[in-house]
């Protein structure tokens, strides 16, 4: 008697377990758990500013980011993938354009910035314009001169594909495709972006050293450079005008665009020198073409104006000695094994 | 000597039975508030309409003047709405619904337009809500439901909701394709325009909203209040505001006072 009863009560119980199980989201094509990865901080580095707890990153939803980075689908004409701006070998900027380019052979008006340690990032964008790395793709997607296409256009696409909704399943539980699914994908892929592996970073862990046209360099740099360029990222994230000229064609004027504040004026990110040796063009829309060029204008070409930052106003002295060793310090900040890490290449 | 029957057993099956039943029932998504008795089921029904409140506003066809004498069509219409506030004004009752809620009313989309609540049973003669999206929602990053950029309520270069919408065109404005765009949005310090919006219900009166029961209260918005009182905003001298800031404050100032609660009623 007894056991019958059991076993209707655990029936029922084992019932009620299912429909709560039914409860959680759509949950009959609910797939196996995804695959947690780790967000290694490099030793001695702060923590990153984007918080992956909201969007945990595992190893299903990176491969997804993955495959869409490399979609053209996310552009009008199929042309424009992420990638077709930040390319890998060029650490993820665009390699010899001053300016990227984007749907129907327009320009835009800005150097895309490489893509490395971008969780690190307050704000993203020359203009700091982006507060949460997980909008920042609407940008690029929805601007007439980029990708030039509209969230619920893109979504349509992935939604017809063969492969996205299995994809969507096994990194989010089930097939649903949605904006937020697809930008913290995407969040967690370049999120994971992370470049610490140059000859700079194994000289301070002591497993390489530098020459000593290289430790002059870093002296040098030291001496003159980090008040912007700070250690261990090589930027301290904040906005300056570095004693440029608007161009009069493009009429960028930076930060003020996103904060009409006139004091704004012509400030521009600072950008992180890690990698800078592949990421030429430089500056904001790509008027340096060369590191040599931009030594020199710090050199001899700052323009004092309204709002020209008080590091720059009376120039940076730099010798020609200077100048060589620097570049050699600058070189040493070049992680080979960042630019040639497949899992940040296209998806086989 | 007949044993008992199993009766015992059934009603070990109850507590079992109802707990499957409130597992169930968890599965609807309901207005988070502490009250655990019956709410009234109540649906805000939102109108737009041009200068008068019976002046029903209808898309695309019918052309409209303004207070400067500007004649304009009305392409686009929408905006969010979050804490929905009710309470009398005699009896200082008072009840909110989630904070966090938000609803785009957006007047192309009819379903959008009936905001269903579940509210506390009182005897209400206000109502309040606020337009606009709160700060920590505009830096949340991706978001789902009524705040999901796809909406296209996003400013997605400068991090941000468009709060409201109000588009359309006008021989008056100068933009390509006689077009004019306001898009009203504005979260820091200096150029908030959340705006909270206070209505009393038509001559005060309080109406009892009962426990099970269905309530209707309907409210115009008003696109014409856009263009003027306090801040004159006319169509040929500014067509287009895209970005927070003065005019946008200017905006919302205006349109602040465009709602009106017309009927308050149970069934």
């Amino acid at each position: 008697m007894t056991v019958r009863w059991t076993i209707l009560i655990s029936l029922f119980i084992t019932l009620g377990a299912i429909l709560v199980q039914a409860c959680k989201k759509s949950g009959n094509d609910k797939g196996a758990d995804p695959t947690p990865i780790s967000f290694n901080i490099p030793q001695g580095w702060p923590s990153p500013h984007y918080d992956f707890s909201g969007n945990p990153l595992t190893q299903e939803g990176f491969e997804l980011g993955r495959k869409l980075f490399y979609d053209g689908r996310l552009s009008k004409d199929g042309n424009f993938p992420c990638a077709s701006c930040h390319q890998q070998f060029a650490a993820f900027s665009t390699f010899d354009h001053p300016l990227s380019h984007g749907f129907d052979n327009q320009f835009t008006l800005r150097n895309a910035p490489g893509l490395y340690n971008i969780a690190w990032q307050p704000a993203t964008h020359w203009d700091g314009g982006i507060t949460n790395l997980e909008v920042q793709p609407l940008a690029p997607i929805t601007a007439p001169n980029e990708m030039a296409e509209d969230i619920n256009n893109v979504l349509e696409k992935l939604k017809q594909d063969s492969q996205y909704p299995a994809l969507f399943r096994a990194a989010f539980g089930d097939a649903a495709i949605n904006s937020q699914r697809m930008l913290r994908a995407l969040t967690q892929f370049v999120g994971s972006m992370i470049s610490a592996n140059s000859k700079y970073d194994r000289m301070k862990k002591g497993t390489a050293q530098f020459n000593s046209d290289e430790q002059t360099g870093y002296a040098i740099f030291q001496s003159k450079c980090t008040g912007c360029h700070t250690e261990p990222l090589f930027t301290d994230n904040s906005f300056r005008n570095t004693g440029i000229t608007v161009d009069p064609t493009n009429k960028d004027y930076g930060r003020m665009n996103i904060t009409r504040k006139p004091e704004d004026s012509l400030k521009f990110k600072v950008p992180s020198l890690r990698n800078v040796a592949l990421t030429a063009p430089y500056g904001h829309d790509g008027r340096f073409l060369s590191i040599s060029q931009i030594l020199e204008h710090y050199n001899s070409g700052v323009q004092n104006g309204p709002t020209t930052d008080p590091l720059v106003k009376n120039k940076i002295p730099l010798s020609i000695n200077d100048k060589f060793y620097l570049l050699l310090f600058l070189r040493t900040l070049t992680d080979s094994s960042f630019i040639t890490d497949k899992r940040f290449g296209p998806p086989e | 000597m007949n044993q008992k029957p199993n009766r015992l057993p059934y009603f070990f099956m109850i507590p079992v039975l109802v707990s499957i039943m409130a597992s169930t029932s968890s599965c609807q998504k309901d207005v988070k508030n502490e009250f655990t008795g019956q709410e009234t089921n109540l649906t805000i029904k939102f109108t737009p309409v041009v200068r008068y409140d019976t002046a029903r506003m209808y898309f695309d066809t019918t052309t409209y003047t303004n207070v400067w004498n500007e004649s304009f069509v009305v392409t686009s219409f929408k905006f969010y709405i979050r804490a929905i506030r009710l309470s009398n004004s005699n009896t200082g009752k008072a009840f909110e619904i989630a904070a966090d809620k938000y609803f785009l009313v957006d007047f192309k989309d009819s379903l959008s337009t009936l905001v269903k609540v579940g509210v506390l049973p009182s005897n209400y003669n206000r109502l309040s809500f606020i337009l606009g999206v709160d700060s920590t929602h505009n830096v949340s990053g991706a978001q789902t439901d009524a705040l999901d950029p796809a909406k296209g309520m996003f400013w997605a270069w400068n991090t941000g909701y468009i709060f409201a919408k109000f588009e359309g065109t006008s021989p008056s404005s100068t933009a390509p394709g006689k077009r004019f765009t306001y898009h009203i949005g504005g979260f820091k310090t200096g150029e908030d325009v959340n705006k909270e919006i206070q209505l009393l219900f038509p001559f005060g009166t309080g109406v009892n909203m009962e426990g099970g029961k269905t309530a209707e209260i309907n409210v115009t918005a008003d696109v014409y209040d856009w263009f003027s009182t306090p801040h004159d905003i006319k169509i040929s001298k500014l067509n287009s505001i895209m970005t927070a800031g003065t005019e946008a404050k200017q905006v919302a100032d205006n349109y602040s006072k465009m709602f009106t609660v017309m009927t308050a009623k149970t069934e």
